[in-house]
């Protein structure tokens, strides 16, 4: 059956070549229509299974909560400037619109309505109309598609102003109430005197996590800008209401910009009006947001400004995916060019095999989309994988059709035999490495299970390539040769190519088998050790393109802001779960900071424990007089206070000092100087000789400071005490829209890590707390060690059941169990060296280099495969010419299947870099082991064998 | 935990007498109180910690314990910028003042301060505070003898008396049957007396004066996933030591 089809398509090929380019081109356009609308992911959700809880709860999240995926806008400069900065950008963002598609929108919209046109002249048509005009009003509300529907760059001042007490916690008010007490600056530094001493009676506790420890610094953060305000009013220097208010504001409720604790960088967090799934936004809302700011950077030259966050790295992998597929494809196949050029002494035959590589990768990348539909970060590689492993069917043919061609054979006696010949052999090496990919079809993960699908179909259309081009183009090329040389009157025939020096090499090692089964075996040894050394990469940067803002953006949040990108999700359904969660989550040690909605909605039980202080608080601060000017003897006593001031900075900062307290320590730095530095600005000590200059004019100053101070501060305090109940339903969209989704029935909690997720260690222990709380927990951290784990099975399993496949297929092709597990040996040995090698060079276990494992079984095979076949059709004592003539093949196929894997070293995906580094090693490996250690093995067979005979 | 690490670094030779009889669980841990309320001590040691950047920081101090460990004295010798900074704790801990030589003034820290961590170590002053608190804040429960740190040892369960503010809702320790040393604590959760929050092993065990000391203790903190270990470097037993030492007044000098 199989020889009658390869016969009968040799003769079409020799036949009907002009019909055969025909189906060819045919053939070639359908699957190219099919190939444009392959897309692109590089999400690494995409590579788990889809019915996966966590994915599945991950892409919940996404669809239904906007803020889950965002645009960050990252802003570094002087701390005025980058404000400035963010107030211009998040107006212009908000505005931002895609147009892109207006045109093809308005194509549809056209069409339509010429239909409803027509369907107007016919009768009872009206409800085909109706939905019809129901379509083109859809497609309208996609025209100038408003890309973002929020920019978060500021605390909810607006809701803190008349609600902040209710929302601060009972102890808190219980130590913080002094300072609410009195407007006047002779009343509020006492206040915050005693209410610093009260405080810090507790101080351990409140310093002692990080969330208290941020509490400690936003509240020192504040009383450090009021001094530096109070300096100002101190040398009679006029400070702008805008300014006073601001400090009011800033004691009272924090700092409102999304600033780091250097106050070098902000943050700005656009939240898009899609979602990580819609891929066109996500490219059209990147480049929009990058446009505009460009735009407005050009006004800002002291600033630095790009985005991160998820969509910006999505894009921005993709872009980058594409590039670098496309530079890696052509360097693969100059290499491989060059390489058949240099090995078949032509160049016609190679351009041929390239072309037909060309045409069988758009059969394969069409094939793929009616597959899968879409590549994901480890198929996206497939074009490279498959040009590397195709170009082996083309050797074997061109090798063929020459050989038969140089005996002196017609073009139709060549093509013939050439089919027939290594026809047979291409198919079973064919079908045999897409069984092996086939076999990953059984994967868990979609990253494996889809590499198998994509790579056995892709392998198989370029097969249907190769028996379909290839013979073509070579067919019309020896006509035209041909013609040529039948006009020239000579007669020249295809030059033979042979490879001794292998065939020697290789019948050495055989006549010396017990040297080279030492050998293999103690370098085998090594590297099996090796191989036992190698260790998994968790550090998912590393996977990472270098150079990407968006990638590099992370490390800038991660250092200034302290705080990781890469955090983990929980639902819930109710605020209260959503506050007991955090408060459970809070006390792991491996968690940083939660965020979640219970902050902005006490329960009413909380609420009605705060109402009795804040009804004192209000009472104390209504009844409070606001001076309009700084009394001659309050100057003494205002000197004396921010002494007692200094005295408990100081005291906070060596509590900082030996409570490890980093971030407090070095506010504490900022406001009394470093103690171990003793000429470091202290700037309460230069407040204080402000103050010891001329009487009248600093208490001008001051008055003219407490005449906008002290009015703002009262009536601040008045209206944030407000013991109106907080309900659900009153929060601001704002808050809302952060923390829940449209229905208002789920609630959204991050939890933030305490350490770096990209330290192993580190993030298996994160990961057990955050999944120990809740086993609904998703998020990129439990993602991660899921993928990992789900990988490594599959790997497992998927090594295990190729192994089974090749060796039963080798099995029916050997007829002998024994001449499969032979034939075995090279690949087994090869696998580890593989993993050795790739311990010495320093390649860790990562997802992708795993992904290398089970496809070297089905890659690594071909070598022994084809010796053994040689061999037996040889016999025995001939292995100079079992490896002179199919080792040359067999250098060849493993050089240009190198050479593809190798290219992707090149790529800027380090990811790639790795599976394909990791590759690279395996086929090198499998070919060495092959013509080493087979030699060995086939030699003392022989030997035995000859003995016997004897 | 005060009367394990300085005086309670000090363990007592048994008589040999005591052994081969079958001792209660109340029994053992009041051996094991007994023993390590030494009525005065001096220590100088050596505590590194974990700052919340993830540097390390060494802090030397020297401490003195009198009255079986109820009270306290630790002053800070280095690094220099905390030199002279000074905690005094009296009660068992529910009293602490601290020093500050920088601005000269003594603050005394509220009660629940005692649950509190300790200078950003794993110890809580809970932890480093002397006294009874083995007898009078639980109750002991003898389980099966294991062998813990190659030592054989009783193994006891301390569970918290209701009318106890303790912050451990029970405790796992595992005495040495040759010298009463309490060689490894398990303490567990306030609230949760399923959940393992820390681990103290001892170590490092010579003998001083003819008294067998832990030279090193090493408090490992499950939950955050850190540890803190303490070396002793020199230990005094039996002691002058004046009472106006252990006072507010005294803790400036």
């Amino acid at each position: 059956m199989r020889e009658k089809i390869l016969k009968t398509l040799a003769h079409w090929h020799t036949a009907h070549p002009w019909r055969m380019t025909l189906v060819v081109i045919l053939l070639t356009i359908l699957f190219a229509a099919f190939a444009r609308r392959l897309a692109v992911t590089t999400r690494t959700s995409d590579l788990l299974p889809e019915k996966d809880p966590k994915v599945a709860q991950f892409n919940r999240i996404i669809e239904e909560f906007s803020t889950a995926t965002s645009i960050v806008v990252v802003i570094q400069g002087e701390e005025r400037r980058i404000k400035e900065f963010a107030d211009q950008l998040a107006p212009r963002i908000l505005e931002a619109r895609d147009t892109g598609k207006n045109d093809s929108l308005q194509e549809k919209i056209d069409k339509l309505q010429r239909k409803i046109d027509k369907l107007g002249k016919k009768e009872r048509s009206e409800a085909k109309i109706a939905k019809l005009e129901s379509t083109i009003r859809e497609l309208r509300s996609q025209m100038n598609y408003k890309l973002f529907q929020r920019v978060d760059y500021k605390a909810p001042i607006e809701f803190l102003k008349e609600h902040m007490l209710m929302l601060v916690k009972e102890e808190d008010l219980t130590n913080l109430k002094d300072i609410f007490m009195g407007p006047n600056l002779v009343d509020l530094i006492p206040n915050i005197n005693n209410s610093m001493e009260k405080e810090y009676v507790g101080q351990e506790e409140s310093i002692s996590t990080r969330e208290k420890e941020d509490g400690a610094w936003g509240f020192l953060d504040g009383i450090q800008n009021l001094i530096l305000l109070l300096q100002k009013a101190s040398e009679g220097e006029e400070v702008p209401d805008e300014d006073v208010r601001a400090a009011a504001d800033k004691i009272l409720f924090g700092e409102p910009y999304l600033l780091s604790y250097d106050k070098t960088a902000l943050l700005l967090n656009v939240i898009p009006a899609f979602t990580l799934m819609d891929r066109d936004y996500i490219m059209s809302g990147t480049r929009t947001a990058q446009s505009i700011l460009d735009d407005l950077l050009k006004d800002f030259p002291d600033i630095e400004a790009g985005l991160s966050g998820s969509i910006p790295k999505e894009h921005d992998e993709q872009v980058y995916a594409q590039q670098s597929l496309g530079y890696t494809t052509v360097i693969a196949m100059l290499a491989i060019l060059i390489l058949l050029m240099v090995s078949f002494r032509m160049w016609v035959a190679p351009v041929f095999a390239i072309a037909n590589l060309l045409v069988g990768v758009i059969w394969a990348l069409g094939s793929a989309f009616i597959v899968v539909g879409q590549l994901n970060l480890v198929t996206s590689t497939m074009a490279v994988i498959i040009l590397g492993l195709g170009i082996d069917f083309s050797i074997h043919l061109i090798s063929g059709f020459t050989e038969h061609r140089a005996a002196g054979e017609s073009i139709a006696q060549a093509m013939e035999a050439a089919f027939m010949k290594s026809g047979k052999g291409i198919v079973t090496g064919a079908v045999t490495t897409s069984c092996a990919f086939y076999a990953l079809a059984i994967s868990q993960s979609r990253g494996m299970k889809e590499m198998g699908l994509v790579m056995g179909t892709g392998l198989l259309a370029i097969l249907l390539a190769t028996f379909l081009v290839l013979p073509v183009l070579l067919v019309l090329r020896a006509r035209l040769r041909d013609k040529r040389l039948q006009k020239k009157g000579v007669t020249k025939l295809e030059r033979d190519i042979s490879f001794r020096v292998l065939g020697r090499a290789c019948d050495w090692l055989g006549r010396h088998y017990v040297f080279t089964i030492i050998t293999s075996l103690v370098i085998s040894v090594f590297l099996i050790w090796a191989a036992f050394q190698i260790r998994w990469d968790y550090d998912f940067r590393n996977m990472e393109p270098k150079g990407l803002v968006s990638v590099e953006l992370i490390d800038t949040v991660v250092e200034k802001f302290d705080l990781s990108m890469d955090y983990a999700l929980v639902t819930t359904d109710n605020v209260q779960d959503s506050y007991e969660l955090a408060k459970e989550y809070r006390e792991l040690g491996s968690v940083a900071i939660t965020d979640d909605i219970s902050v902005f909605v006490p329960s009413p039980e909380q609420q009605q424990e705060r109402i009795p202080h804040i009804d004192e608080i209000r009472g104390k601060i209504q009844s409070a007089t606001v001076n309009h000017a700084f009394l001659p003897d309050e100057l003494e006593t205002f000197k004396n206070e921010i002494e007692r001031l200094e005295m408990n900075i100081m005291e906070m900062q060596d509590m900082a000092f030996i409570g490890g307290q980093d971030k407090v320590d070095n506010k504490c730095k900022e406001i009394v100087g470093d103690p171990e530095n003793p000429d470091s600005p202290n700037i309460i000590r230069k407040l204080l000789q402000l103050l010891d200059g001329d009487a009248s004019e600093v208490r001008q100053g001051l008055s003219t400071f407490q005449k906008s101070f002290a009015p703002h501060f009262k009536q601040s305090i008045i209206r944030m005490s407000s013991i109106e109940p907080i309900h659900l339903e009153e929060l601001p969209t704002s808050i809302l829209d952060r923390y829940s989704n449209k229905a208002r029935n789920q609630f959204l909690l991050s939890v933030y890590p305490a350490g770096s997720i990209y330290d192993g260690e580190f993030l298996k222990r994160f990961v057990n707390d955050v999944e120990s709380v809740s086993e609904r927990a998703t998020g990129v951290p439990p993602l991660s060690i899921a993928l990992l784990r789900i990988f490594g099975r599959d790997g497992r399993n998927a090594i295990i059941l190729t192994l089974i496949v090749v060796f039963l297929l080798l099995w029916a092709d050997f007829s002998s169990p024994k001449r499969s597990l032979i034939a075995m040996i090279p690949l087994a040995f090869g696998v580890f060296w593989m993993v050795g090698l790739m311990y010495l060079v320093g390649i860790k276990l990562s997802l992708m280099s795993v992904m290398g494992l089970p496809l070297i079984i089905g890659i690594g095979i071909d070598d022994g495969v084809h010796i053994m076949h040689r061999w037996r059709h040889e016999g025995n004592g001939r292995l100079r010419i079992v490896f002179a003539s199919t080792g040359k093949a067999i250098l060849l196929t493993s050089l240009t299947t190198m050479l593809a894997f190798g290219s992707l070293i090149f790529s800027a995906f380090p990811a790639w870099g790795q599976f394909g580094g990791a590759l690279f090693l395996g086929v090198g490996g499998c070919f060495i082991t092959t013509v080493v250690i087979l030699p060995g093995i086939l030699g003392w067979i022989g030997r035995r064998s000859n003995r016997k005979k004897d | 935990m005060k009367k394990i690490m300085i005086s309670g670094l000090i363990v007592l030779l048994i008589a040999p007498g005591l052994f081969g009889q079958e001792l209660t669980g109340e029994e053992i841990i009041q051996k094991v109180n007994d023993q390590f309320n030494v009525d005065t001590s001096y220590a100088k040691s050596k505590m590194t910690i974990t700052t919340s950047s993830g540097q390390k920081r060494t802090f030397i101090s020297e401490s003195w314990s009198k009255d079986k460990g109820e009270k306290n004295l630790v002053r800070y010798l280095e690094p220099a910028r905390v030199k002279g900074q000074a905690v005094l704790m009296l009660n068992n801990a529910d009293d602490i003042w601290m020093y500050f030589p920088r601005t000269q003034r003594v603050r005394k820290l509220a009660s629940h301060a005692k649950k509190q961590k300790m200078q950003g170590s794993d110890f809580s002053y809970e932890d480093m505070g002397g006294g009874d608190a083995f007898i009078e804040e639980f109750t002991t429960k003898r389980l099966e003898d294991e062998k813990m740190e190659r030592h054989d040892c009783y193994k006891l369960e301390l569970t918290r008396k209701p009318d106890s503010d303790s912050s451990y809702s029970r405790l796992i320790i595992w005495v040495v049957k040759e010298n009463f040393v309490p060689i490894v604590i398990d303490y567990y959760d306030e609230d949760d007396p399923d959940y393992h929050l820390k681990r103290l092993v001892q170590s490092n065990l010579r003998v001083i004066d003819g008294i067998p000391t832990a030279m090193k203790a090493v408090m490992h903190n499950k939950n955050d996933n850190t540890q803190t270990e303490m070396e002793i470097l020199e230990v005094k037993f039996n002691v002058t030591l004046d009472d106006t030492m252990f006072t507010e007044r005294e803790l400036k000098k």
